[in-house]
């Protein structure tokens, strides 16, 4: 489903954040992206999202090469990618349902449908009863918690998720990793960059580790390896 | 647009107008206040262009005729008044209309004139009062006029009427200037002022180009709110300069004579014509550049 062939990223004359990179992800996969900060990671997302062009190489999602999407058809490409953050980036004057039913929102769902949809997510993420809270009365683990039944809302292929734990207790992080494995299992493309080794060597899934914007491993089953 | 989707950026954008309370208000203030000195500029800058028409219409030229030049003489001098390309209107005033007019003038004192009423010892003289088609050639003209045969003295208030010109002349080329400054003062204010309520949501609009939102839907809500804060922002001193220039002109009335303002509906009207349009426009103009700039993500 996402086929990453010979992928580089440099900024200016310099940096080199990305090099040589092929990347074979299926449908249904669970994977995990690892590397200490400054390896790539960062990079790989926002060209997965088509934030930033590559400078050479492709990227295929669903069997289109995003760089030769016009910029019209973005929106409408990344309503196929739900996005979790480590900041969760709530909007903290909206209650929970509207921050889910944001996303609903914007890709013109009518209002009926949004109201079936909504409490089913916040059901899904255990948050059922908290839909009228603002996220500033929520604790971390619910915000993220928030951030994830706003990422499936619209029920996407893929979701990505960039250092979801980073900002959570390890209790609460073993809990949201539980979640997204959970989503994985009903048939969406899991995507997690971050840097908890204990999470990764928990979960037994595929493993990349990105180095120097080279990736120097990437193993079924794997662990949290780290690189030199 | 789908009218859904109209319904929904209108309530959005309200909602945002309430929801960002202070950023509403400052944005709100800005334009009420650049156009509330706008807005009086205008008022003093009508006033003063009407008050300089009054005047522009009082000016005339009077011709005295010479005394006791034959009919022919008069007949021609009034042919050729009567054509002059650069005159409205010529106004034969005969001697005894003007005695008239004096004992009018004069009121409870007429009785001081008694003994030159009658015809042969009324020391008037038949004169034309002319009117001008473009006043401000009045001295070229009255020079000109003065030349005639038949004609004793011309008057058209030298050394008043010149320097009155140029005054108003350039007062309302200062007015204008100053309009243009403050519009454009307005637009500079205005617009950064809305550029800093979208930069502080800037991370809501980079939620919604994640989450999938077209620029045009990211925008619409944006527009619709730079639209009303613009139409509240001009409102607002709309309102004060119509109910405060209604209580000048009463004030005005009752206690300085000489000096008549414009009536207070018209300029209302006249203020409203331009500040509501500017407002909106302002607004609008001003949400919609701000928002390019993050819809880049």
């Amino acid at each position: 489903m996402i086929e990453i062939s010979h992928l580089y990223k440099q900024f200016g004359n310099d940096i080199v954040a990305l090099k040589d990179l092929n990347l074979m992800i299926d449908r249904g996969e669970f994977l995990f992206i690892v590397g200490s900060s400054g390896a790539g990671k960062s990079t790989l997302l926002k060209l997965l999202l088509r934030e930033i062009l590559p400078t050479r190489g492709s990227i295929k999602i669903f069997g289109r090469d995003l760089a030769r999407l016009k910029g019209r058809q973005i929106p409408f490409f990344r309503r196929n990618i739900g996005m979790v953050f480590q900041d969760f980036r709530l909007l903290s004057d909206r209650n929970v349902f509207e921050n889910v039913a944001f996303t609903l929102r914007v890709t013109g769902v009518p209002t009926r449908e949004i109201a079936k949809r909504v409490p089913l997510s916040l059901e899904l993420v255990g948050l059922k009863g908290k839909a009228q809270k603002k996220p500033g009365e929520l604790s971390g683990g619910e915000q993220q918690r928030v951030c994830v039944a706003r990422a499936i809302v619209n029920r996407p292929a893929i979701v990505i998720a960039d250092e979801p734990t980073g900002n959570l207790d390890p209790d609460t992080s073993m809990d949201i990793m539980n979640l997204l494995q959970e989503i994985n299992v009903r048939g969406t493309t899991v995507i997690v960059a971050t840097h908890a080794k204990e999470l990764v060597d928990y979960f037994q899934k595929r493993v990349v580790v990105l180095d120097g914007g080279s990736l120097v491993s990437d193993q079924e089953r794997g662990v949290y390896i780290h690189a030199h | 647009m789908h009218i859904r989707s109209l319904f929904y950026f209108l309530g959005e954008a309200l909602k945002s107008v309430v929801r960002h309370g202070w950023m509403s208000i400052a944005s709100i203030a800005v334009v009420a206040m650049t156009l509330f000195i706008l807005g009086c500029f205008i008022v003093l800058n009508f006033n003063v262009a009407s008050l300089a028409e009054d005047i522009k219409e009082q000016v005339q030229i009077v011709v005295r005729v010479e005394d006791g030049i034959d009919e022919q003489t008069r007949e021609e001098l009034q042919r050729r008044l009567v054509l002059h390309p650069e005159l409205e209107e010529v106004r034969f005033v005969s001697k005894d209309e003007a005695m008239e007019r004096l004992k009018i003038k004069m009121g409870d004192r007429a009785y001081l004139l008694e003994g030159y009423t009658e015809e042969d010892v009324n020391p008037l003289r038949d004169s034309y009062e002319l009117q001008m088609k473009v006043p401000e050639n009045i001295s070229v003209v009255a020079g000109e006029i003065e030349g005639y045969p038949g004609v004793d003295y011309v008057d058209f208030g030298e050394g008043i009427v010149e320097p009155l010109f140029q005054f108003t002349g350039i007062v309302r080329w200062i007015g204008l200037a100053f309009m243009i400054g403050l519009a454009l003062t307005a637009v500079f204010l205005i617009a950064h002022t809305i550029r800093l309520t979208v930069f502080i949501r800037r991370r809501e609009i980079q939620i919604m180009k994640y989450v999938g939102a077209t620029n045009w839907f990211i925008r619409w809500p944006f527009i619709f709110e730079g639209l009303i804060l613009g139409l509240v922002g001009a409102a607002l001193p709309v309102f004060i300069i119509q109910v405060s220039y209604q209580a000048a002109v009463e004030w005005i009335g009752e206690n300085i004579y000489f000096v008549s303002l414009l009536p207070a509906e018209q300029m209302g009207s006249e203020v409203a014509h331009i500040l509501i349009p500017l407002g909106v426009i302002l607004g609008t103009l001003g949400s919609t550049m701000s928002v390019r700039r993050f819809l880049n993500v």
